[in-house]
């Protein structure tokens, strides 16, 4: 019952308020309080109780800044791109390209798109097949072997997607009572191999060995160790040395995902392990064609006998139908273009010394980054569509990431440096995103 | 009659959430609840405190223990879509009174035992200690990030025998929260923590929320 001191007690329904701009939120617009999180789980019988309440949200997010996303370019992921404005439905011509994973700029050179056409004219389309059963050609059958040289392993598998790869790499090899433990940071594919293996799945705090110890300690049976080259989000690399010898220590398997630093690490490209002369230690070789490569698919490099036997259980592989030929055959020639001209890594190294300098003689926050990928920290994820908004007509193509994709308050742009921008695309692009930031008082 | 609603002002709350065991999870809730999971096989537990200057049962300090659990779907455009969703699974208070009307009122389980409490503020940090004539609770710390007024909707699942029930939670008040993970938490073995598995709870809070000088309204429990 509610009394004369406490008339509030009475209410039936809450009434969530909305005010005007306070403390720097612009809370007129609530939608923006909410994100995808909040219409993950929900209680109820109806497997579409959330529909409802999503589709109204997402009615108003959408127009407020969540359109940023799958805005379809009109043009090839070269250095400058052509992208539809999904707000106005014009297509904004000639942006500098800073979102795109074509590190060595691989993907649109002559070579490899003579190499698919020529494909084409053997194979046509799809593969028609799992690769099992139909779906492997003479062109798979020479990717998985010339990757295999290319890492100096035994054995490699191609897999359709780098998330199949990891799922199928990790859920083949590990069975209900083992122990997996994971970099707090892993990829969704890494989680997602963890959570179909059944085995018990432990995450350490990012890059601490300390915490990877204890995460190791006491465990009888079978254990895997699972980190990244390099991180997608922030840039930064593991402590790969320190984690090899705990893992070793406790008897686990160290296995790595390469999607990022795979063709531009090391001084043959083979990734973070030859960069640290750690190729023997660590057990499994994971990497993306999808990045470096520019194609698609994903593969696994390790000891023949650990091929073969994922061969038998990697159900994302072989319930799969296999890569196209003709993305096999983009895939081949970009390898060996990454191989034969080791100028694309030097040049690449020199974008990302110039870019980081640029960005530090203008002011711009860009975290703890070692690599290509450079986040520019924002930490603002009530403004950061806003800031996406004026960077994209500013005349620059980078991805805004808020929670949950980060932490919250540690929304970023990432940006990836490519081998093919011209140091004038670089410092244009600096130039235009410091001028956006200081705008909005992230940088002076 | 018990009370069925309850408005509290307060001018420090904290709520810090940690990794914990879905295993622990699973044993503390009902069976009709499910624990959100922060990644798998880990869910959520939310340690809160707060510092009420008013309420039906006058100023006391309140620790409470919750497991994170989905929310009940609410209609966007009437802005009665949920942020979370709580399962308090245990609660102390520094009064009889208040330990009366929260357990009475809202079946949110309570020690016996009164607790005392201290929120030291410095810098932009709050420290948060709770102890009991057991021993110390909890000691606590989390940090700010950007302050700014807020409203936020919350649903908070309680058991009464057999009866499932939930009160919509409305807080409002200056509201500043991030996942830097700055804070640190000691959970003490004490009987408050008995249903936790101590070592495989994270010591550091991945998500930090302080509040300050704001309002926690309690609405009428409804049967589920």
């Amino acid at each position: 019952m509610a009394d004369s001191k406490h008339p509030d007690t009475s209410l039936k329904q809450p009434k969530i308020e909305t005010r005007s701009r306070l403390g720097g939120v612009d809370i007129d617009r609530p939608a923006m309080q909410y994100d995808y999180t909040n219409f993950y789980f929900g209680a109820g019988e109806d497997s579409f109780a959330l529909l409802d309440p999503f589709d109204a949200w997402w009615s108003e997010a959408e127009p407020e800044g969540y359109y940023q996303y799958e805005s379809p370019l009109q043009s090839a992921p070269t250095t400058r791109v052509d992208v539809l404005d999904k707000k106005t439905g014009q297509v904004r011509a000639g942006l500098i390209n800073f979102a795109s994973y074509n590190y060595l700029g691989l993907s649109y050179r002559e070579e490899v798109k003579e190499a698919i056409k020529a494909a084409v004219d053997v194979y046509g389309g799809g593969a028609s097949g799992s690769p099992i059963l139909s779906g492997t050609t003479a062109l798979h059958k020479e990717l998985s072997e010339e990757v295999a040289r290319f890492k100096l392993k035994e054995g490699a598998l191609i897999f359709p997607t780098g998330y199949s790869a990891n799922v199928g790499t990790i859920a083949g090899l590990m069975r209900s009572g083992d122990l997996i433990v994971a970099d707090q940071w892993a990829h969704a594919s890494i989680v997602d191999g963890m959570i179909l293996s059944k085995a018990t799945s432990r995450f350490f705090r990012h890059n601490n060995v300390e915490d990877l110890e204890r995460k190791l300690s006491g465990f009888n049976g079978k254990k895997l160790v699972v980190v990244e080259g390099v991180y997608s989000m922030d840039g930064d690399m593991p402590p790969l040395r320190d984690i090899v010898a705990v893992a070793k220590k406790h008897g686990a398997r160290v296995m790595i995902d390469e999607a990022h630093s795979a063709f531009v690490f090391g001084d043959n490209g083979r990734g973070v392990v030859e960069e640290l002369d750690l190729e023997e230690e660590v057990d499994i070789h994971l990497g993306t064609f999808s990045k470096s490569l520019g194609g698609q698919g994903g593969y696994t490099a390790g000891s023949l006998k650990l091929i073969n036997y994922l061969r038998g259980f990697s159900r994302s592989r072989f319930f799969s139908c296999a890569l196209a030929p003709t993305v096999a055959a983009g895939i081949l020639a970009a390898l060996r273009l990454a191989k034969t001209e080791p100028q694309l890594r030097t040049r690449l190294w020199d974008n990302v010394r110039f870019m980081k300098a640029k960005l530090d003689e203008d002011g711009v926050p860009t975290g703890v980054s070692a690599s290509q990928v450079i986040p520019i920290m924002v930490r603002d994820d009530a403004r950061i569509f806003e800031m996406g908004e004026a960077i994209f007509r500013a005349g620059v193509f980078i991805n805004p990431v808020k929670y949950p994709a980060v932490p919250k308050h540690k929304s970023r742009f990432r940006m990836s440096i490519s081998a093919a921008h011209t140091h004038e695309d670089l410092e244009q692009g600096a130039t235009l995103i410091a001028g956006v930031l200081r705008d909005f008082g992230v940088c002076q | 009659m018990p009370v069925a609603a309850g408005r509290y002002v307060f001018t420090t709350g904290v709520s810090a959430f940690f990794e914990m065991p879905t295993s622990d999870a699973r044993r503390i809730l009902p069976e009709h609840l499910e624990p959100v999971e922060v990644t798998h096989q880990r869910s959520i537990l939310a340690v809160t405190a707060f510092h009420f200057t008013e309420s039906v049962a006058g100023p006391y300090v309140e620790l409470m223990f919750s497991v994170i659990v989905p929310p009940v779907p609410g209609w966007w455009r009437q802005r009665q879509h949920p942020k979370a969703g709580f399962y308090p699974f245990l609660a102390a208070t520094s009064s009889d009174e208040s330990r009366l009307h929260r357990n009475e009122g809202f079946s949110i389980p309570h020690i016996a035992d009164d607790i005392d409490a201290q929120f030291v503020e410095s810098a932009g940090t709050l420290q948060v200690s709770v102890w009991s004539h057991s021993g110390p609770v909890v000691d606590l710390t989390v940090t700010q990030h950007k302050w700014e007024s807020t409203t936020h909707l919350l649903h908070t699942f309680m058991v009464d025998g057999k009866r499932r029930l939930k009160s919509n939670v409305q807080i409002s008040g200056r509201y500043t929260v991030h996942e830097n993970e700055r804070g640190r938490m000691t959970l003490h073995h004490h009987p408050m923590t008995t249903a936790l598995t101590l070592d495989e709870i994270s010591p550091y809070p991945f998500r930090e929320h302080w509040l300050k000088d704001g309002v926690e309204l309690f609405h009428p429990l409804e049967t589920l």
